[in-house]
């Protein structure tokens, strides 16, 4: 199974687990599992249409998926999955 | 509310003070005790922006990674992103919050002709719409 590690402040919505180990033949696959074992995570992962927020970049070990296949990305036992967020700004 | 220990603290100072009057950015390491966070790291990390580094930075996702990946190995938390603003004050501008994350705290230093002058905190909301000021301590508080 590939695992999804859970960023510090997500794991209140994942019973405090760090990572959590998921069902799924791809990232797609592996994150609706994700979020139907914590349904609490989904607001803070997809907007309310089912996409991604904009923050939320998905890597599977070094990889983004963005250069990938996306959210139909493979995955397989042995796979690291991290969620990892866009971050910029600026004084204007 | 979040602490910055002494020793971040000065990473912190240091590496926006170095980068002026670009602005700097990076990660915050610590722990988080109910709704006390306490910074015990500071990583300093590229400004990845392609252009005026003056008024903007950017975050490489691969370098926030690398910050999750320290924190997990040194038995903290990520748990949140300074970033300066050169010659303004430590507000959090429209550009800070639509490109900010909700998950963690965003602390502000303005740098005023080089030297530091102050910091605030601040939490986006979900919706990067507003951001709430957090309380801050740190050693030149």
């Amino acid at each position: 199974m590939p695992k999804i590690l859970i960023p510090t402040p997500l794991r209140q919505f994942a019973d405090k687990k760090d990572s959590v180990d998921v069902a799924g033949a791809t990232v797609g696959e592996a994150l609706a599992a994700l979020t139907t074992a914590h349904p609490d995570l989904k607001k803070n992962l997809f907007t309310d249409e089912g996409k991604l927020r904009s923050f939320v970049n998905v890597y599977v070990n070094d990889e983004d998926i963005r250069f990938l296949e996306k959210d139909k990305t493979a995955v397989a036992g042995g796979d690291t999955i991290s969620i990892v967020p866009s971050i910029a700004g600026g004084v204007r | 509310m979040i602490t910055v220990e002494t020793q971040p603290w000065s990473v912190m100072v240091d590496h926006a003070q170095a980068t002026y009057p670009n602005e700097c950015c990076g990660a915050m390491l610590g722990s988080i005790d109910g709704d006390v966070k306490t910074v015990r790291l500071a990583l300093p990390l590229d400004n990845a922006y392609e252009g005026a580094q003056r008024e903007r930075y950017e975050l490489r996702p691969e370098d926030l990674l690398f910050a999750e990946r320290e924190a997990r190995k040194n038995g903290m938390d990520l748990i949140g992103i300074f970033h300066s603003h050169p010659d303004c004050d430590a507000y959090f501008s429209k550009t800070d919050l639509e490109n900010s994350c909700p998950w963690y705290s965003f602390i502000v230093l303005s740098i005023q002709q080089g030297k530091f002058h102050h910091a605030n905190s601040w939490l986006p909301n979900m919706e990067q719409t507003e951001a709430a000021k957090e309380e801050l301590t740190h050693p030149n508080a």
